[in-house]
């Protein structure tokens, strides 16, 4: 964490003096885009930084789903299962993503490669059902789809390219 | 100074004073869970609604946290009050699993009686209720109860605002929200934590030394001082009703032990709160007894005994005595008025702290690990404990002084309520009474006094220490 310190001073730049615990929340998203997840040592390293006590960090990182303690997949798929994509066939789509990873909402493939995770709405309604892979949206997702995707993903993994 | 109506009834409140607070002062009781005097006001529970007459109509809202204003008319009983009371009772305890049964809050706690007062129907939810951990571990001394617990944050607050160990918080979020220790342990090493089990107003947390041990209406509050610390805390020592005495063989040790012990709230000396030992002072006041006079070593009868230490002390060309600063400031008078002006007098501490006890910090607890230093010192003054050489004779009472300081060839008298092996090596040994079995009072570093109550009888061949003074001295009564 503490080469991101830097960034984390410019941040502070914009809360009054005194808020550091207003801090905890974008430095975690910032940790967490740069290790994947959150780590024991980020915590400890944080804590220290802002001088806020350790149950603070400990309670945003529980609130937060979107925040992790542990690593996951390569590619983390979120599949939205709000009331606009149980509609148009979420279900389906977590299912069929189930059956063909071979894992639960929640898990990762034990090669490492993915983490299916069942999500509140990702604000593409309209787009319906929605999984999201990593930072990307794919949308009006159908089987066909879903299978081309996974199949594409795993092919590069295989290839050894991005 | 703003001027308000609750209920019909006209007060008058300092500026900036919330309602709850207002009203509390003027003595009309407003319910509340989350809300406590001494933590801030985070107003999660609901249960304080009051209603607020406003152009002929009528609004509601918390009370904890609604300033006064010059005019308001309050209601807190009023039809809309109720109507919404009930509602939030029924919210509250959507997910209770009403196990009073076997609860060990049932009889003391704040959600039972506001169901009776505020509720008293099932619930109306066809919902399963949700499921969450039961005797989770949140440290060695407190087991919590995570389906009883109804979210107000008064433990996590205690322990932001209060002992400052930052030893708690709330984990994930909604109905699935859990109290939970923070993961490097500071909650266990936090020695005020079991404050959170008094502030809880229902059953989720609990003391580990107190589970399904009794049920609190069989158990009396026996008003007393804590002598773990020159602080003095006042304390309430629970202990068996008399009227609920257990007869069955083998029980009946129990009418006679102190089953729990709580803070007696005393806004001059510890507030609403006590330490850890505090609590585990029983363990202190309930090591095994010395029962029985001796005369070096042998039992003796306690007039042959008192007999002998007479002799002793008419014998004796310099007689010394150090005092106990466990004593009763009724004790130290008895034995100034009666044997001060035969011996020279010093002031010992019978305790000091244990290895790994905090010594001292800037809430309560004192260094001085005795509870009367300070009345023994007012009347025996400030001398340091050094006896000397030429002593040959020495009244030692109270435990805690090293036998080696005492000169070879001075006559020993040791008046102890302990069973010590020091005891036998005295030329006259008297059992003495604990503060459980008497009155007193004790005076605390800053000088502020106070009384403790009798619990139980004395035992019988235990001398009531003012009453052996008097006999040593020649006066009438016997120790008994």
């Amino acid at each position: 964490m503490k080469h991101l310190i830097p960034e984390f001073e410019k941040m502070k730049e914009r809360y009054p003096e005194g808020f550091e615990s207003s801090l905890v929340l974008p430095c975690l998203r910032r940790i967490q885009e740069d290790r994947g997840f959150v780590a024991e040592e980020d915590i400890v390293a944080l804590v220290d930084y802002l001088k806020v006590p350790r149950i603070q960090v400990e309670e945003v990182l529980s609130y937060y789903t979107m925040l992790r303690r542990k690593p996951i997949g390569r590619f983390h798929l979120q599949a939205c299962r709000n009331i606009a994509c149980s509609m148009r066939g979420a279900e389906g789509v977590i299912a069929h993503l189930s059956r063909k990873l071979g894992v639960k909402p929640g898990q990762t493939t034990p090669d490492g490669t993915f983490t299916l995770t069942e999500v509140e709405c990702l604000g593409s309604c309209g787009t319906a059902p929605v999984v999201m892979v990593n930072e990307a949206y794919h949308e009006n997702m159908s089987t066909e789809k879903l299978d081309r995707l996974v199949d594409e993903l795993a092919a590069g993994v295989r290839a050894g390219g991005k | 100074m703003p001027r308000l109506t609750i209920d019909g009834r006209e007060i008058e409140a300092a500026a900036g004073r919330t309602v709850m607070e207002a009203a509390t002062d003027a003595g009309i009781f407003i319910p509340y869970f989350c809300w406590h005097p001494k933590l801030s006001v985070p107003g999660n529970c609901r249960i304080c609604v009051v209603g607020v007459e406003d152009k002929g109509g009528e609004w509601v809202e918390i009370a904890c946290n609604m300033p006064v204003t010059e005019g308001m008319v309050v209601y807190t009983n009023s039809e809309k009050v109720r109507a919404r009371r009930k509602a939030t009772m029924q919210f509250i305890t959507l997910n209770h699993p009403v196990d009073c049964g076997i609860c060990d809050k049932a009889g003391e706690c704040t959600l039972q009686d506001y169901h009776y007062e505020y509720n008293g129907e099932r619930s109306i939810s066809v919902d399963a209720k949700a499921h969450a951990t039961k005797h989770y571990s949140l440290s060695p001394r407190i087991v919590l109860d995570n389906e009883r617990c109804i979210q107000c944050t008064r433990c996590v607050r205690f322990t932001r605002e209060i002992s400052k160990s930052n030893g708690l918080g709330m984990q994930n979020r909604a109905d699935h929200s859990l109290v939970r220790a923070v993961e490097d342990g500071s909650f266990a090493n936090d020695p005020y934590s079991d404050n959170v089990i008094d502030i809880c107003p229902v059953g989720a947390l609990l003391s580990r030394s107190f589970l399904h041990k009794a049920r609190v209406w069989y158990l009396k509050p026996t008003a007393s001082v804590c002598p773990g610390c020159s602080r003095g805390c006042t304390v309430n020592l629970w202990h068996r009703r008399p009227e609920w005495r257990l007869r069955a063989p083998g029980m009946r040790a129990q009418n006679e032990t102190i089953d729990r012990v709580t803070p007696l709230e005393n806004p001059a000396v510890n507030g609403p709160w006590i330490c850890n030992k505090g609590r585990d002072i029983a363990k202190v006041l309930g090591r095994a007894r010395a029962e029985t006079a001796m005369l070096k070593g042998r039992p003796a009868e306690l007039q042959g005994a008192i007999a002998q230490a007479r002799s002793l002390i008419a014998a004796a060309r310099k007689p010394v005595a150090v005092v106990s600063s466990w004593a009763s400031n009724e004790e130290l008078a008895a034995f100034k008025a009666a044997l001060g002006a035969r011996f020279s007098v010093l002031v010992k501490a019978d305790h000091e702290p244990e290895p790994g006890e905090v010594v001292q910090d800037d809430i309560l607890i004192r260094a001085d690990k005795n509870p009367n230093t300070a009345g023994a010192r007012a009347l025996f003054g400030e001398a340091p404990l050094a006896l000397p050489p030429d002593a040959d004779l020495v009244l030692v009472w109270g435990e805690g002084l090293d036998f080696g300081l005492i000169p070879a060839g001075a006559k020993i008298v040791y008046l102890n309520a302990w069973l010590q092996p020091e005891n036998g090596h005295a030329d006259v040994f008297f059992p003495t009474s604990i503060q459980t079995e008497r009155d007193g009072h004790y005076t605390n570093f800053a000088g502020v006094t106070s009384a403790f109550t009798q619990c139980f009888p004395r035992p019988a061949g235990v001398a009531d220490a003012q009453a052996l003074f008097a006999a040593l001295a020649g006066q009438a009564g016997g120790g008994e």
